[in-house]
């Protein structure tokens, strides 16, 4: 998304270019020559166009209904920007540490499996939330469960977080014995 | 520039610019909609697109609606090409100038001081890789660490010598009361077993 918002911004900039030249050409041109056919954007058969139309026909609320779905989409892109970057609690005042939830899931994913009786897992960590998936083919859920949440919290807590993200875990048996 | 702040690059300005044009969008959409709906009188929504009133009040004043029309897109074309030369420039590696004195001048490649940060901080127990840059300004740069960390390596013990050995030692070197680094951690990036 990032990327995304980075492209859209240079896109924006070349379009605020392009628009203001041909505003200035055009406008400079008719004022100079009225008589003549327009420069380069055949603005007089828009206007011819735009005649017969009101605010209240079709072609205008779907115009309108169009523009205002795509604003939603950028305000969507452009929220979805913002950093996802971890961080860790700064050792020093001119020092910043940081990690990728992508580090920090690689990381809880190995302790998790590392357990007793994880057949398998999988994680996915932001700053706030950390979510792990874990599977188990000798415990049921119920016993597995609250050990797993205590060791992750664990690890967690031995590591320098700015903010201790919330711990969930689910964890599937496939054979679960009542 | 500040540790925080070289931790990346910053999209700031152009999420806002994202932000405004989304946020004109939607209002004006929104605004077209309201007219046509006819929720602001079932009379105005009926009124042709091009309203009788503006055109006429345009070509009443069309002198200086002209002079408007050309100063504003004149101010789009410098905006534009403006927010497209920042856009297009790459982030700033400012060389370091330690002496500005005319016959004297000393100056450390911004390439130098990452390879050399760079290499010291990949000699930390522990740590696999490392890849230093340098951001910022020249008149306040600062340093941006990537470290890939072994399995099982204790953060303080790489902070510890990344902290006494490899920034002090530059800022050391380099004379420099302050030098705000920026260290992104890859944790357990180490060697990666394929067969479980």
């Amino acid at each position: 998304m990032r990327l995304f918002v980075r492209l859209l911004s240079g896109l924006f900039g070349l379009a605020l270019l392009g628009l203001g030249a041909l505003t200035v050409g055009e406008v400079g041109w008719s004022w100079a020559w009225p008589q003549r056919a327009p420069l380069l954007v055949p603005w007089p058969s828009w206007l011819r166009y735009l005649d017969g139309r009101h605010w209240s026909d079709t072609e205008t609320l779907v115009a309108a209904g169009v523009l205002a779905a795509l604003g939603l989409v950028l305000l969507l892109a452009s929220a979805a920007a913002k950093t996802r970057d971890i961080r860790l609690r700064d050792p020093g005042t001119a020092v910043s540490v940081s990690t990728s939830p992508r580090a920090l899931a690689r990381l809880v994913g190995r302790h998790v499996r590392a357990q007793d009786a994880v057949s398998g897992a999988s994680v996915t960590a932001s700053a706030k939330k950390v979510k792990v998936k874990a599977r188990s083919r000798l415990e049921s859920a119920g016993q597995l469960r609250p050990r797993l949440l205590d060791s992750v919290r664990e690890l967690l807590a031995e590591l320098p977080l700015a903010r201790q993200p919330r711990v969930t875990v689910v964890v599937t048996a496939a054979r679960e014995r009542r | 520039m500040n540790a925080a702040s070289a931790l990346a690059r910053s999209y700031r300005a152009e999420r806002l610019l994202v932000t405004m044009v989304g946020l004109l969008a939607l209002a004006g959409g929104a605004a077209v909609l309201v007219i046509g709906l006819g929720w602001l009188g079932t009379y105005r929504a009926a009124r042709p697109l091009r309203d009788p009133i503006a055109v006429d009040w345009l070509t009443a004043h069309a002198t200086p609606a002209r002079i408007v029309a050309l100063a504003a897109g004149l101010l789009l074309v410098v905006a534009g090409l403006w927010w497209l030369v920042r856009a297009l420039r790459p982030e700033a590696r400012p060389d370091l100038e330690l002496d500005r004195t005319v016959g004297a001048e000393l100056r450390v490649t911004a390439g130098a001081l990452a390879n050399a940060v760079g290499t010291a901080a990949a000699s930390i127990t522990g740590v696999t890789r490392a890849r230093a840059r340098v951001v910022g300004s020249a008149a306040a740069p600062a340093l941006r660490l990537t470290l890939w960390l072994r399995e099982g390596t204790s953060l303080q013990a790489v902070w510890a010598e990344l902290d006494e050995r490899v920034l002090a030692g530059a800022r050391e070197t380099l004379d420099l009361p302050e030098l705000p680094a920026a260290v992104r951690l890859e944790l357990d990036a180490g060697e990666r077993r394929r067969v479980r």
